[in-house]
């Protein structure tokens, strides 16, 4: 009895103070992982979007509120003086997990400037060639927000990496979901950016 | 009291160096050394997370009852992972990026409770922390040497913490694949042992 | 359709033991006698299938449902420990000679990064129940399956006569690293 008592309590005890210490780790770290994510994977997916913005995405960012999430948004004024916006959606279903994509659109033309995926954990030499080899991102420069940014496979418009079927059916799906995060903030959008 | 210590230190180096004397902790010893960068950053992490495991749990190695002691290891183990994680992401998030699930995993890696049940559970915690930190040292030591062999064949250059790379032949080396690829991990520490095995032989 | 592919990808493609480098030991420790690679592979498909579910539902209704996502490392592992616990009980109780054969690798199972790292890899891809489950099933079957078909190389490499640095362990390595290079031949399936 009083050995099962004390394995209850030191199990206890060195669990409850275990989940107290990860908490306090876990506030005195959040401000600064939000930071580095923004550093290391949003900037360089933002800067290649819009290389030839006159603006600074990045310091002109603000939040939008959806439904169940927060979204960043980052404006970018073109060099012909229309403006677009980019922001990150994630495409479920990839092997290693959630694929982020990086999505400029324009807001004059309602059409995508590009796409460029931001974070992965796909096998090296098969499904990462979605994010070092931009020539199957390229295949969404310039489509409207109406076309069926699925795979060719799924009646869509996109043809998928050959051998990575499942990488680029993620990548779609991130793409799809921004097309219709777009036609919902649209408004919202321009609002802010006036 | 001093000789014991340098020596439970430095049998993590060679004598028991792992995963090469120590056939334990190969997930990220195959894994993650696709380069000397990632062999290195795996490697400080696992000898951080040993070093507090450790040291805790020899503090605590007359309080834990002994029928819940793997459960109790476990929850220490994991504590210390999750501030690594937490840490790394805020603080070398490039880093965290490319060794990905291997961080979380560090809970499971055999090294780690191996060595808390091995040692720390029967040893004061100076001898405690001495031995991780031994092991620890001798697993980044490996890993980086691992990565230096991989990343040397299989691209031909060495960048340490980006940049240019230190270190470049492939002006008249043509690289080889295979080594950075999965495969090439096996046979790469295959022939790292063997090597190890020639040397000690003497 | 989907679900096919999940299953081909997860077996072959992506094999959690020679692509993904997820459960090394026992890959190693366990591969020396075709028995014992039998008796392994079958505790995995068990323990995997079963953590597979218990950590998605743990992780739906208590970690996502109180917010505390941060300590999934540490609940999963408890999952996971206490139920090789049970596996241990049950196998010394009804099958004690495959439980005096897996020995010491039976409570390492615990330490078995592929059982853990399927676990995550579900909560990562964030799939529904039934495709967590036959992810784990899959994974399972291709821990078995290059398992099984390494210890079956292995027990024949050993018959031969192999240079003195190069036994065990090492011939071993290579012989796995020559095993994963076939499996990338199947990349172009999916």
């Amino acid at each position: 009895m009083r050995e099962m008592l004390s394995m209850i309590v030191v199990l206890t005890l060195l669990a409850s103070v275990s989940g107290g210490l990860l908490a306090a780790v876990k506030s005195g770290t959040e401000l600064r992982i939000e930071e580095q994510i923004l550093k290391f994977q949003k900037a360089p997916a933002i800067e290649s979007l819009f290389s030839n913005v006159t603006n600074d995405p990045l310091k002109e960012r603000f939040n939008l509120e959806t439904e169940d999430a927060s979204i960043q948004i980052f404006p970018g004024k073109m060099a012909d003086g229309s403006m677009a916006v980019a922001f990150e959606t994630l495409g479920k279903g990839g092997y290693g997990g959630d694929i982020g994509l990086m999505v400029a659109i324009s807001l004059d033309k309602d059409s995508l400037v590009g796409a460029r995926v931001t974070t992965h954990a796909e096998t090296p030499g098969l499904g990462s060639r979605a994010k070092d080899d931009l020539q199957f991102v390229s295949q969404f420069n310039d489509k409207t927000m109406d076309t069926n940014l699925a795979l060719k496979a799924d009646n869509g418009t996109i043809d998928a990496m050959s051998g990575a079927t499942v990488t680029s059916r993620a990548v779609t799906r991130a793409a799809i979901q921004a097309q219709t995060l777009y036609k919902n903030l649209k408004p919202e959008i321009i609002k802010q950016i006036q | 009291m001093a000789q014991s210590l340098a020596k439970e230190f430095t049998k993590g180096l060679w004598a028991e160096i792992p995963p090469f004397r120590l056939v334990l902790g190969l997930c990220p010893t195959l894994a993650v050394t696709k380069s000397v960068e990632n062999g290195i950053g795996m490697g400080l992490a696992t000898t951080f997370v040993l070093v507090f495991s450790n040291l805790l749990i020899s503090l605590l190695r007359n309080v834990i009852p002994t029928k819940v002691r793997i459960a109790c290891y476990i929850v220490i183990i994991a504590t210390f992972v999750t501030i690594v994680e937490l840490v790394m992401q805020a603080f070398t998030y490039p880093l965290f990026l490319k060794l990905g699930i291997f961080i979380p995993l560090i809970v499971v890696n055999c090294i780690v409770l191996g060595r808390a049940e091995a040692f720390a559970s029967k040893n004061n915690p100076v001898l405690a922390v001495a031995d991780g930190l031994g092991i620890g040292i001798g697993f980044t030591l490996s890993l980086a040497s691992l990565g230096a062999v991989r990343e040397i064949l299989g691209a031909g250059t060495i960048t340490i913490w980006g940049g240019n790379p230190v270190f470049d032949i492939t002006t008249w080396y043509q690289p080889f694949t295979y080594m950075v690829e999965a495969p090439g991990a096996f046979a790469a520490l295959g022939l790292m042992l063997a090597g190890m095995n020639l040397i000690s032989k003497k | 359709m989907e679900y096919f592919e999940l299953a081909i990808g997860s077996i072959f493609i992506n094999n959690i033991l020679l692509a993904q480098f997820l459960g090394m030991c026992p890959f190693v420790g366990t591969s020396k006698k075709m028995e014992t690679a039998v008796g392994m592979s079958m505790a995995v498909v068990f323990v995997m299938v079963m953590a597979g579910m218990i950590t998605w539902s743990v992780d739906m209704f208590l970690l996502k449902a109180l917010n505390v996502e941060y300590l999934r490392t540490l609940s999963f592992i408890l999952v996971i420990a206490s139920l090789v616990q049970f596996v241990e009980m049950f196998l010394k109780k009804s099958i004690p000679g495959l439980y005096a054969g897996l020995g010491i690798f039976l409570p390492l199972i615990t330490t078995n990064c592929a059982v853990m790292g399927a676990c995550l890899l579900n909560i990562s891809n964030e799939f529904v129940f039934t495709k967590a489950l036959m992810s784990s099933f899959s994974y399972a079957v291709g821990f078995g399956l290059a398992l099984v078909l390494f210890a079956g190389v292995r027990e024949r490499v050993n018959l031969g006569r192999v240079p003195k640095p190069l036994q065990d362990t090492s011939i071993g390595l290579i012989t796995a690293g020559i095993i994963a290079l076939t499996f990338t031949s199947f990349r172009g399936m999916v």
